[in-house]
């Protein structure tokens, strides 16, 4: 019994790993630019919440505000001043990184509330800088940021910038997991656990927060331009308020203590928004209502869920496997982690 | 007398009002084993605070290692060889008993910033294993500070102070909600330490801070009443008094 579910769980995650690996082919191009492209993008700017959320008890909201100083400025300087789109991407992603080491000196002294507070706060002053300055194209934005000629056609042809941006996506992952287990990533949690304990063992905590902050701030500047490639413009609306939201939604929807949540998340939000308004016109409560389910339920979002449903059923079937002999069922793992 | 490890000089604090800490002159030789008693109130914490640097005087000055550390961040002060225990268990719950230890020794010698492990890292974590040892969780190590039970908390707070090796401790009541048998323990490691280490200890348990303590200073409403050997300690009228509540004799 226990032996074909997790026979029947190994083929589902197989099959999960097969559909990622090779989605352009299996799929059409519309559901590899219009569902794929997105999610991960989304999902890439999610998971540099999650990081700071997860590992450094930041919850923050200024991430799309980061993605918006990358985004806009890759679109600005390849469009309008004809950089090779590779360079504009570099300068773009450093200036997220240096906005964000701004940004993070600046909430690193607040915790809980205010450090969200504060976040809010430098995301709305992002949006409504940039949909002053007419150079990022105000409300109307940039059109025609097109990609790097070798990644191809984000829309037509999407296969080579769906492997790009997946290859992008796993090597960030496997980063954070790294950083994690570094002399670094092992303080950042002793600061999440304990700020003042820290700081009695010999921590700058403000500077270690800053610096997580800022290496967040690369990661959601990264997806600031691939959003841009991927959807061949990017506009002030591109990083409003609705945006920040979805973004958190993402985070949450997937689970906030485990890094892949997000692009579950984003995977879900992605698909919701697509044939949610088919349904009805009122998605958006949908999500809602779905959001507000995660939240009081399972805390650990859908992954979190995924986890607890596992260990319930394998708890379940080994102990049928042994028949009354052991007494109690073993009790099944905490949900989220 | 050497150069005093701790020299406080007309120290102060009030907090909107309450004056916590009144003109305390304080000073610690290199070595010893000080005891700080009082009752409830009496500002031992707060002075200990302002020692470690997590809060700041109100005025007068405080002096660490023969340096002037009145304005300096508590991490800095760390960093030259100070380490402390708080009264209520401040562990890391979300890390392991080993991943706790393994950043008091780091925190102690910097790099903490370092994107790659090294060497020094498995030097560190040796040490940690080790302090577990000294304060008996080695069987724990792989356990999430959360896991511990409250004595096994408290024993991993020392161990924090331990792990960094400072040369001055500060231990804020390490006995509180310990059984008998885990008092034993912990006067056993204090008396364990090297003569290398000074140690200041706030501590309401009697067998414990007079069994590890040289010298005792007694503190009432914010101000030193009484300093001495743990003999004369007992035989004084006023820490009676004190005790008793007769407080004006005071």
């Amino acid at each position: 019994m226990i032996g074909s579910y997790l026979l029947a769980r190994r083929a589902v995650l197989v099959a999960a790993a097969i559909a990622v690996a090779l989605l352009p082919v299996l799929f059409s191009t519309y559901v590899t630019s219009a569902i794929a492209l997105p999610t991960l993008w989304v999902g890439l700017c999610a998971a540099s919440l999650t990081f700071l959320a997860s590992y450094g008890g930041m919850v923050s909201l200024a991430q799309t505000g980061l993605f918006g100083v990358a985004g806009l400025l890759t679109a600005t300087l390849s469009v309008e001043a004809g950089l090779d789109p590779w360079l504009a991407a570099l300068i773009g992603v450093l200036a997220a990184t240096g906005v964000g080491l701004l940004f993070g000196a600046l909430a690193s002294s607040s915790t809980g509330t205010y450090f969200l507070m504060i976040t809010l706060a430098l995301a709305e002053i992002s949006y409504y800088l940039f949909s002053a300055v007419p150079a990022f194209g105000l409300h109307e934005g940039i059109n025609g940021v097109f990609p790097p000629r070798v990644l191809g056609d984000p829309v037509l042809h999407p296969t080579t910038i769906y492997y790009f941006i997946l290859a992008l996506c796993a090597a960030v992952y496997l980063f954070l997991r790294y950083l994690v287990r570094t002399p670094f990533g092992i303080a950042l949690q002793g600061v999440r656990d304990d700020p003042l304990r820290m700081t009695a063992l010999g921590y700058n905590v403000r500077m270690h927060r800053t610096i997580a902050f800022a290496i967040g701030a690369a990661i959601a500047g990264v997806a600031g331009v691939l959003s841009a490639w991927t959807n061949t413009r990017i506009s002030a609306d591109s990083i409003s308020l609705n945006v920040t939201i979805s973004v958190l939604e993402a985070a949450v929807i997937g689970g906030l203590f485990r890094l892949e949540g997000a692009w579950v998340g984003a995977f879900a939000l992605t698909i919701l928004s697509i044939y949610g308004p088919a349904f009805s016109d009122r998605y958006a409560t949908g999500i809602g209502a779905i959001f507000l389910a995660i939240v009081l339920l399972s805390p650990g979002g859908l992954v979190g869920l995924a986890a607890a449903v596992d260990g319930r059923l394998r708890g379940l079937l080994a102990s049928r496997a042994v028949p009354d002999a052991m007494g109690p069922s073993p009790s099944p793992p905490a949900a989220g982690g | 007398m050497a150069e005093p490890i701790i020299r406080l000089r007309n120290l102060s604090k009030s907090f909107a009002g309450v004056h916590a800490v009144q003109s305390v002159d304080l000073e610690v030789a290199p070595g010893e084993r000080r005891a700080v008693l009082g009752p409830n109130g009496a500002g031992k914490t707060t002075l200990f605070n302002l020692i470690a640097g997590a809060e700041l005087p109100s005025g007068g000055s405080v002096e660490l290692f023969g340096r002037d550390v009145t304005y300096l961040p508590a991490w800095r002060r760390t960093r030259l060889g100070l380490a402390r225990t708080f009264q209520t268990s401040r562990v890391l719950a979300g890390l392991s008993v080993e991943d706790n230890l393994y950043l008091a020794a780091l925190g102690a010698v910097g790099g903490h910033l370092r994107l790659v492990r090294n060497g020094r890292d498995r030097e560190l974590r040796e040490r940690a294993r080790r302090t577990a040892e000294r304060v008996a969780l080695a069987d724990r190590l792989g356990a999430p500070a959360r896991d511990l039970s409250h004595g096994e908390q408290r024993q991993l707070e020392v161990g924090l102070a331990v792990a960094a090796e400072p040369r001055l401790m500060l231990l804020d009541e390490p006995a509180a909600g310990l059984s008998r048998a885990e008092r034993q323990l912990l006067t056993q490691l204090l008396l364990s330490f090297e003569r290398s280490l000074t140690l200041v200890i706030i501590e309401h348990d009697m067998d414990v801070a007079l069994t590890v303590a040289e010298r005792v200073t007694i503190m009432h409403y914010g101000k030193i009443v009484v300093e001495g050997t743990p003999a004369e300690i007992r035989a004084d009228q006023r820490v009676h008094d004190i005790y008793l509540g007769r407080t004006n004799a005071a």
